[in-house]
């Protein structure tokens, strides 16, 4: 019984600093917003998008967001998830009675679009490049749509983390695999992950082609990898890094041979948000990691 | 003149229910009118009021009334075209899937979806969003070309050859889809799904004008062909011999189906199933009477449309389901439970 008290008044205690720190954070944010008075009700249909406006201190105004929008875990419970943005319908979006939706110009559909064009609600679409100076201007952008030039910071935070990654005395060749189970595609050039594996000191192991395509075995031991990089919740669910070494050819590549696999949380990787630079040091440590 | 009163009757009883259903359909959805009903709102909105926020307003009319208006519409033309080439045909598989309508029309679709990003920018912007519509339409239409051009011979066309190159049209149709589906990118795979299996969450009341023009033309035309077709259930040459100008008849009825196909696929997607199941039920309880089936099949449609379009986008709130699933999901096991009740009288 004692134990058990002392370890609720400490639970208690760790989520009382916990909730003061929240406090402080909003009560600096409230103070900086001032000048441009902002209180919109904002819908983010990109997750990159979502930290951005998290970060520049607006997540409470956050009221829905997409299924890409995982962090920061706040939002779960805080706003509404719409699911996937291909397929959300105008009716969801003005049941949280927005005054804001700010998405990238490559993930409305035509006719959601068109809905929301005529009904009225501000909407702000914006170019999202898979670079450091893109990501920047994304920052900027969006800070700008929702009233908040408080920006610099973030941008900063991105150099600082940037400056932390080291440079690989030989660049290994990185082979991104997008698995959803048995279905396996790998990233080709345009694509945040060949972005990032550049930024993080790597190679990106396929430049033949845009996007993803589907692995063949004699496309994956043509390229030879030197690590196989996944999401987190790809590698699991292909059965871990023994289920990806079993894929057809990966045993005859580099990386196959050394068991060289590497996995990352999918928003980290591909958000380019204002955890870039965090991405690309993690990357970076792995890399430098897997290269012994 | 009994037979005559009795359709009557049933046509005032389907409208009523189709009125009923138009009204469960409005009251339902996510969005929260803040504590007033959706059909004040809706009258203050016809009535002019001022009070009605610009919200309330566009949910309750721009969303809600127009997709109510375009699942009716659709509904009732897909329904009604399936009953006219089933006619036609005298094949309770007709519709326009089997001729290859909808494969034209879904290829052209997903040819704009997959490489539209290489001419899109060229086009005024007018266009740009309605440009998978417009190429399904064509694609329905050139389809028909197409089947007519391969089965007709010196002005008469032969059922079967048409039947026959509709399923050749539709398979080149769909190995093309196969490839656009291969080489495309995640999102335009999205759409592609999305597109295939059909939504009516595009509905705006630009489209069900449109829509509307469409089927007052071909029902003006169709409708009245019950007693044609009822001939036509005698064969050819005794049509014929009754005095019905059957290839007239024919090139009438492929045009206006293709018309209705197309432009039904072009704003909706391809919506399976209506046009096969909605005459069936009707000519397993009335006989195969097109004089009765084919107006009470563009009330039916409407219902089994609207039905299905209601239960989309409350199954799995916020978000929906593409309404071809449940149009397949609700019309087999009806399909079933008629075909096991009138087992003995098939």
């Amino acid at each position: 019984m004692k134990k058990f008290i002392v370890a609720a008044s400490m639970l208690i205690a760790v989520y009382s600093c916990k909730k003061e720190d929240t406090k402080s954070t909003e009560n600096n944010t409230e103070a900086k917003a001032e000048a441009p008075k902002t209180n919109h009700k904002i819908v983010t249909l990109n997750g990159g998008i979502t930290e951005i406006v998290a970060a520049l201190g607006h997540e409470k105004e956050i009221v829905a967001t997409d299924v890409t929008s995982t962090y920061p875990e706040g939002l779960k419970t805080s706003a509404e998830n719409l699911g996937h943005v291909r397929s959300i319908t105008i009716e969801p979006i003005m049941a949280v009675s927005p005054t804001l939706i700010l998405a990238s110009d490559k993930d409305i559909n035509p006719d959601l679009m068109g809905k929301i064009k005529s009904s009225g609600i501000k909407t702000e679409t914006f170019k999202q490049e898979y670079s450091v100076e893109g990501t920047k201007k994304l920052i900027a952008d969006v800070a700008k749509a929702i009233g908040n030039n408080d920006y610099q910071k973030l941008n900063d935070k991105i150099d600082s983390d940037l400056a932390q990654v080291q440079t690989l005395t030989k660049k290994p060749k990185v082979l991104f695999i997008y698995a959803r189970g048995n279905m396996m595609m790998v990233s080709g050039r345009n694509t945040p992950m060949a972005a990032l594996i550049g930024i993080a000191g790597g190679e990106n192991a396929v430049n033949d082609f845009e996007d993803f395509k589907p692995l063949t075995p004699e496309a994956v031991v043509k390229a030879n990898p030197d690590i196989l990089f996944l999401f987190s919740s790809g590698l699991e669910s292909s059965g871990g890094i023994e289920g990806v070494l079993k894929a057809p050819g990966v045993a005859q590549t580099n990386a196959g041979k050394n068991k060289k696999v590497i996995a990352m949380d999918g928003g980290l990787i591909s958000g380019f948000g204002p955890r870039l630079g965090e991405a690309a040091v993690s990357l970076n440590k792995l890399l430098i990691e897997n290269a012994k | 003149m009994k037979t005559q009163s009795k359709l009557y009757f049933y046509i005032t009883l389907s409208t009523i229910l189709l009125a009923l259903i138009a009204v469960w359909s409005l009251g339902t959805g996510v969005y929260d009118f803040g504590g007033k009903s959706a059909f004040e709102v809706l009258g203050k909105v016809i009535t002019g009021d001022s009070t009605v926020s610009l919200s309330d307003k566009y949910v309750v009319w721009d969303v809600r009334a127009a997709r109510i208006v375009m699942a009716i519409l659709i509904g009732s033309m897909l329904s009604v075209s399936g009953t006219s080439l089933q006619g036609l045909f005298r094949n309770p598989l007709a519709t326009g899937d089997l001729i290859g309508l909808t494969a034209g029309a879904t290829l052209m679709a997903a040819i704009t979806i997959v490489l539209g990003g290489y001419f899109k920018d060229y086009l005024p912007e007018a266009v740009q969003f309605s440009l998978v519509g417009i190429s399904a339409f064509i694609g329905s239409l050139l389809a028909m070309l197409l089947v007519y051009r391969i089965s007709t011979t010196g002005g008469k066309t032969n059922v079967v050859m048409m039947l026959l190159s509709g399923v050749a049209i539709s398979a080149i149709g769909f190995s093309i889809v196969g490839f656009l589906i291969y080489i495309s990118k995640d999102d335009q795979l999205r759409d592609l799904t999305f597109w295939n299996m059909g939504s009516l969450a595009g509905a705006t009341w630009t489209k069900n004008a449109i829509l509307t023009t469409v089927l007052l033309f071909s029902f003006s035309i169709l409708l009245p062909k019950g007693k044609a077709l009822n001939a036509m259930m005698l064969g050819e040459r005794d049509a014929q011999h009754l005095g019905i100008n059957v290839e007239r008849l024919k090139k009438q009825i492929v045009i206006i189906v293709s018309l209705m196909v197309g432009t039904c696929v072009a704003f909706s997607g391809t919506i399976g199933f209506v046009g096969l199941i909605v005459p069936y039920i009707l000519r397993l309880i009335f006989k195969s009477n097109y004089g009765f089936i084919m107006p009470l099949s563009s009330v039916f449609g409407s219902i089994l449309l609207l039905t299905a379009d209601t239960l989309s986008r409350s199954i799995v709130e916020p978000s929906e389901l593409p309404i071809g699933i449940l149009t397949a999901m609700m019309g087999a096991p009806i399909f079933i439970a008629i075909l096991m009740k009138f087992k003995k009288s098939i």
